[in-house]
């Protein structure tokens, strides 16, 4: 049998020193914005039932899942989302609690993506769900604390877009096509690919709505995009759609003061689980989204609890990796003072020790055997300061150097 | 978040990397960098601010999904074989040809109700074609002529690409089927595009208003 013992999965990494201070600094700098905002830290399962992620309304593509079978032969899967659990858990034992529900999540999920592609299998996510709340206002506090994300996490500048899979739903729904014409229209779209898009709709006739559809995925930019959409859509359900959207967009325009803010009227991915304002975030020099997220009000119906609800998750990983591009990676190992115990001396070292890092400092415990290896092993990982406890109990203090 | 750094794209050496040079020539860029490289792998094209990066097919989709390139010009084909995350926004009309199914002459490959083995180079393009028939084929990858499988017995037919045809011909096969049609696209991450919209959008409305003056003047 071949010995795997020295390697981790493909997809998968161990995160050292200087790498996961900076993951778990970005954690904490969102987490604060997350609890200033009220928000309240949940921890779900990393394995849950196949069933959760595997409803008709709202599914998971089952060949990302991890999966296990438990002990009565149950499938389960390592968790691939949040949002999902966190609605089942919001619809089972949040049911009689006071709306808004403000929950925040920091915990990895896991997809089995295509091997070999550079991609992590194990993702770092840190998130918000703003539960029990339709109205526009609701929209804005995620979309402002999006905002607030991006700004502490950006050094070069960030892009928050957002969108409104509402569009593209109404259009679809006067278009009456099969599920499966639906989905190749859904996909190009996402895509942007424009070429294809024309012809297939080409084939399905030439109207108001195949027109207003080829157009879908050039509509982004900044505000003259509204003006644009003004012009192809006749429809009075659409129209209102994109006043709100404006409304939204305007305003988030004028909480963002070092980014930009912009619309896609193309973003529709997920179109089974949002249902009208989404966003995205973009920070420059990272190759993928570092945000996204939007407004889902009927997942949490899927689980017997009919209330609205809105979020997004941070890709705390690729902000990590971004940061470590530009060589922002926080400082390594850090320690104040040594502590060096001759023989028979121990319990006054630790003594020693505990009063100093009483003092607030950091202070390590010598392991090494002479007096000779504790300077050698303080000039070698940078540490100040050498502290000698012997017979005197007297206390050498020096420079390591 | 303006920056002059230059628009990176990857081109599949080649073919495709000549006829986008090309291209870009009929814009009126100036690319004798690119014409003259020698051995570099990357090549400014300084008036038009941009800067070429020369890679396999594979790997432009890979360097595109990840970011490091802004564009990428790639077939079809490969789009098809390896799927990805990028936005599909431009057909460059170059670089034609055709997925096919194609067997031995004169047998009727859907026959029988044994199931069918088929070779070729894009397992990917042939399970999907058959599981949209329906069809559970047993597919087995080759690197080399594909059209060796069916005269050596091991296939019953091949998925692969089909540009004249004369191949085919000179072995006594033929095209049972046209699976797709292929032709170069221009492939851009989906981050660049909306970082640097108003670059890539001017690029393109050039490059679209070229390819339609050469359908004119066809």
């Amino acid at each position: 049998m071949k010995d795997y013992s020295l390697i981790t999965p493909e997809g998968t990494k161990d995160f050292l020193f200087a790498e996961c201070g900076t993951r778990r600094a970005i954690e904490r700098t969102i987490e604060d914005i997350w609890r200033s905002r009220g928000y309240t830290e949940v921890i779900t399962p990393v394995v849950e039932f196949f069933d959760v992620f595997n409803r008709r309304e709202s599914s998971f593509p089952q060949e990302q899942m991890y999966k296990l079978v438990d002990r009565k032969g149950r499938l389960l899967v390592i968790r691939p989302d949040s949002t999902m659990p966190i609605a089942r858990m919001v619809a089972t034992r949040l049911k009689d609690a006071a709306l808004p529900l403000r929950l925040y999540y920091n915990q990895c999920v896991y997809i089995n993506s295509p091997l070999l592609k550079g991609r992590s299998n194990q993702i770092a996510q840190t998130g918000i769900e703003l539960i029990g709340s339709s109205s526009r206002l609701a929209d804005l506090e995620v979309i402002s604390a999006a905002i607030d994300v991006l700004s502490a996490c950006s050094k070069d500048g960030f892009s928050l877009e957002l969108g409104n899979i509402g569009v593209f739903k109404e259009l679809m729904r006067q278009l009456n096509v099969s599920v499966d014409v639906e989905e190749q229209i859904r996909q190009l779209i996402e895509e942007k690919n424009y070429p294809a898009l024309s012809d297939t709709l080409d084939t399905i006739g030439d109207n108001d709505i195949t027109r207003a559809l080829k157009k879908l995925p050039r509509l982004f930019g900044g505000a003259e995009v509204f003006d644009k959409a003004a012009k192809l859509f006749a429809d009075e359900k659409i129209t209102a759609l994109l006043d709100n959207l404006r409304s939204v967009y305007e305003e988030a325009a004028s909480l963002c003061d070092t980014g930009v803010v912009t619309v896609d009227l193309g973003m529709v991915g997920r179109t089974d689980y949002y249902t009208g304002i989404i966003l995205k975030g973009y920070l420059s020099g990272c190759g993928d989204a570092v945000l996204s997220g939007g407004r889902y009000d009927k997942l949490l119906a899927v689980y017997g609890y009919d209330v609205p609800a809105t979020g997004f998750a941070v890709h705390v990983d690729a902000i990590t990796g971004l940061h470590a591009k530009q060589g922002a990676l926080s400082t390594a190992k850090h320690c104040d003072i040594l502590v060096y115990a001759e023989e028979e001396y121990a319990t006054a070292a630790i003594r020693k020790a505990r009063a100093l890092r009483a003092e607030g400092k950091i202070v390590e415990l010598s392991l090494q055997d002479s007096l000779e290896a504790a300077r050698l092993y303080a000039k070698e990982n940078g540490i100040p300061a050498l502290v000698v406890i012997d017979k005197n109990d007297e206390e050498e203090k020096q420079d390591a150097e | 978040m303006q920056n002059n750094k230059p628009l990176r794209i990857a081109l599949t050496k080649g073919r495709l990397e000549k006829d986008t040079i090309g291209l870009f020539e009929s814009l009126g860029f100036d690319c004798t960098a690119v014409r003259e490289k020698g051995r570099r792998l990357i090549l400014p094209i300084p008036d038009a601010n941009l800067e070429v990066v020369l890679a396999k097919a594979n790997d432009v989709i890979t360097y595109v999904e990840h970011g490091v390139c802004d564009m990428g010009v790639v077939g079809k084909d490969t789009i098809m074989e390896m799927h990805g995350k990028f936005y599909e926004l431009v057909d460059l009309g170059f670089g034609r040809c055709k997925f096919a199914l194609a067997g031995k002459k004169n047998e009727n490959f859907y026959a029988g109700v044994g199931v069918k083995t088929i070779a070729t180079k894009y397992p990917n393009v042939a399970r999907s074609f058959f599981a949209a028939k329906g069809m559970d084929v047993e597919i087995v990858k080759i690197e080399g002529s594909v059209e060796l499988a069916p005269l050596l017995d091991l296939a019953n037919g091949i998925v692969d690409i089909v540009e004249t045809g004369s191949t085919l011909r000179e072995n006594g096969l033929e095209v049972y089927e046209d699976v797709a049609p292929i032709s170069a696209r221009l492939i851009v991450n989906t981050v660049s595009l909306k970082l640097r919209q108003h670059e890539i959008e001017t690029l393109i409305q050039k490059i679209e208003q070229e390819l339609k003056e050469r359908e004119e003047s066809k």
